[in-house]
């Protein structure tokens, strides 16, 4: 048997173990890369930013599915709900499976975590687990509170201040469902063709060519694919919802040249970030902020190239207590860290990259032995 | 009888529904659904939980006095269903509950494992089937590879024009022949829905006619 035929004839073990290494590492040991933002991607996340601080606006989000395909549909939820609750827009969640229904207490406590001042009732509402998709739809038409009753907590939904100003999809203008298999049907068919809905989705990879006809037509205002839109979503979120500064005290709008702009690598590094440098003009504008800690930064501070740095990892606890909570936290902010939770797609398409790259070195490598034993095969045929 | 009845259920239900799609009237749009049609839907439902319980139960019971292949993991399934049943009740699915715990620590990793094998299936698949044995299956092989390619950081480093001939794939050949299925789909569920609203279909009322 020669090398061709013993790569025809390999033990798929081996492939197993390559593929669960080309996974397993880049997981464990997470690099930097970028995802290119598409434009499903883009529609999505600027329909649901200009609901921002607008009482009259609100999104649903609808969790069709189960477990398994949460690697994949999670981090989109996780960052859609960090966009709402970065940007002040009412969202509302609801499932039609019931094993979707502590998917969404999952989100939502997650991400809520990072926002306390986020409320049950007053920011969000979760409609929770309900039957009957196409009833549901219909009569959220004419009015959600009607349609829905009771939230997931058994309050009476037209009681919560949330749903003022609330009344259907006239002010609860999109609807995202996230879902393995084919998602958005029910809104498209009921919603969007019976009362002009905004509807858009997020699917799983292998999904996503079945949604393409829906998209191309306008029915879906936008969708994001797999772990790699959820990664997009992540990163809009990054660069602009969660971005703060003097300008734009509650994160900044949409930019097309922003995105391009090399300034904003430094706000999407998904390996730990440790050091928050100023130039010497944001140090004095930091200063003038806090006059009373003025002593300790410029005791802990460090110089880097002509910049102002503190190492928020070398920071003893009295000093951080010196500090205060305020302090303290401007100078995490400052260090462009993201948080776990919020790069989980990101690290995940890292490992993707290198299992796609693998499949590709698998298939290439495959079909070398096919021709190479074919040639073989007709020659010895031939003689 | 016992056929006219169903039958003449079936037609003016149907018909009633395709009012409601096409004639914007108060009566139907707004009485028939709110007043009407989901009160019984929202009464149905539950059950249908009690049907699909009784189901599961009385199969995997008779499975485990009937010793059939594989009975001992009819335990499981029964004992899955008791113990949510009894976390779910007992003290609901918020935050902090059992349910939610069993949730993450159980149903989330076991079911990402399942779904996860997928990858491992598909790299092998890919290795020892994915061959460009006919033109067809060769345009298919391209079409994949850069699309595969297209997805992922990595592509954009081999070539920044990947993700625009992706795009094209998806856009053009894929929607072509996705559009395809869609409009034959449609014109079946039309044209069954219009034979069981006339009374020409009548095999769902059963009988083998």
């Amino acid at each position: 048997m020669n090398f061709f035929e013993r790569l025809q004839a390999l033990d798929r073990r081996w492939i197993y173990i390559v593929v669960a290494l080309a996974i397993i590492i880049p997981l464990m040991v997470p690099y930097n890369s970028d995802v290119v933002t598409t434009p499903p991607t883009e529609n999505l996340y600027q329909l649901i930013d200009s609901y921002s601080d607008r009482p009259d606006r609100a999104i649903l989000i609808s969790f069709y599915h189960d477990a398994a395909t949460m690697p994949e549909l999670y981090p989109m939820e996780i960052a859609i709900l960090r966009h709402c609750f970065e940007r002040k827009i009412k969202v509302f969640t609801m499932t039609f499976i019931a094993a979707g229904a502590p998917i969404i207490d999952y989100a939502i406590n997650t991400v809520k975590e990072e926002y306390p001042e986020i409320q049950s009732g007053v920011d969000y509402c979760n409609f929770g687990y309900k039957i009957m998709p196409m009833i549901t739809a219909l009569g959220m038409g004419d009015n959600i509170a009607t349609a829905i009753d009771t939230d997931a907590e058994g309050r009476k939904l037209a009681n919560l201040p949330i749903m003022q100003g609330i009344v259907n999809y006239n002010e609860m203008n999109l609807i995202i469902e996230t879902s393995g298999s084919v998602a958005g049907g029910t809104w498209i068919t009921y919603a969007r063709s019976k009362f002009g809905a905004n509807v858009a989705v997020g699917v799983t990879a292998v999904m996503a060519a079945d949604e393409y006809p829906f998209l191309q037509s306008g029915q879906l205002i936008g969708m994001l694919t797999g772990l790699k839109g959820a990664a997009e979503y992540e990163k809009l979120v990054d660069v602009f919802a969660a971005y703060r500064d003097d300008y734009f005290p509650k994160g900044r709008p949409f930019s097309k040249e922003i995105l391009r702009d090399k300034s904003i690598n430094k706000l999407i590094n998904i390996t730990t970030q440790t050091q928050a440098v100023f130039s010497p003009q944001e140090y004095q504008s930091f200063l003038s902020k806090y006059p009373e800690q003025k002593a300790i930064l410029d005791k802990i501070k460090t110089d880097q190239d002509g910049k102002v740095a503190f190492d928020v990892t070398k920071i003893s606890a009295q000093a951080q207590k010196d500090l205060g909570d305020k302090v303290w936290n401007a100078l995490n902010k400052k260090t462009y860290n993201i948080l776990y939770k919020f790069k989980t797609a990101r690290i995940g398409m890292n490992a993707q990259s290198i299992a796609h790259i693998m499949i590709f070195a698998f298939i290439l490598i495959g079909n070398i032995g096919y021709f190479v034993t074919r040639a073989k095969d007709k020659k010895a045929a031939g003689r | 009888m016992k056929k006219n009845i169903p039958l003449a259920i079936v037609i003016i239900g149907g018909f009633i529904w395709v009012l409601w799609a096409f004639v914007p009237h108060k009566i139907l749009s707004e009485d028939f659904i709110n007043k009407f049609y989901l009160p019984w839907i929202y009464v149905q439902a539950p059950f249908g939980v009690i049907l699909g319980v009784m189901s599961l139960v009385m199969m995997h019971t008779a499975k485990i006095q009937r010793k059939a292949p594989k009975w001992q993991y009819s335990f499981f399934t029964l004992g899955g269903l008791l113990i949510t049943c009894i976390a779910g009740f007992g003290w609901g699915t918020q935050n902090g509950t059992p349910m939610l715990w069993m949730f993450t620590n159980m149903q989330m990793p076991m079911s990402s494992t399942m779904f996860a094998l997928l990858a491992f299936y598909i790299a092998s698949a890919a290795y020892k089937a994915f061959r460009a044995r006919s033109p067809e299956a060769t345009v298919l092989l391209i079409a994949a590879l850069v699309v595969m390619l297209a997805q992922v950081p990595l592509g954009l480093k081999i070539s920044r024009h990947l993700p625009d001939i992706s795009q094209w794939i998806l856009d053009v050949p894929n929607n072509a022949a996705k559009r395809g299925i869609l409009l034959g789909i449609g014109l079946g569920s039309v044209a069954t829905s219009l034979k069981i609203l006339l009374g020409i279909e009548r095999s769902y009322l059963g009988g083998g006619e």
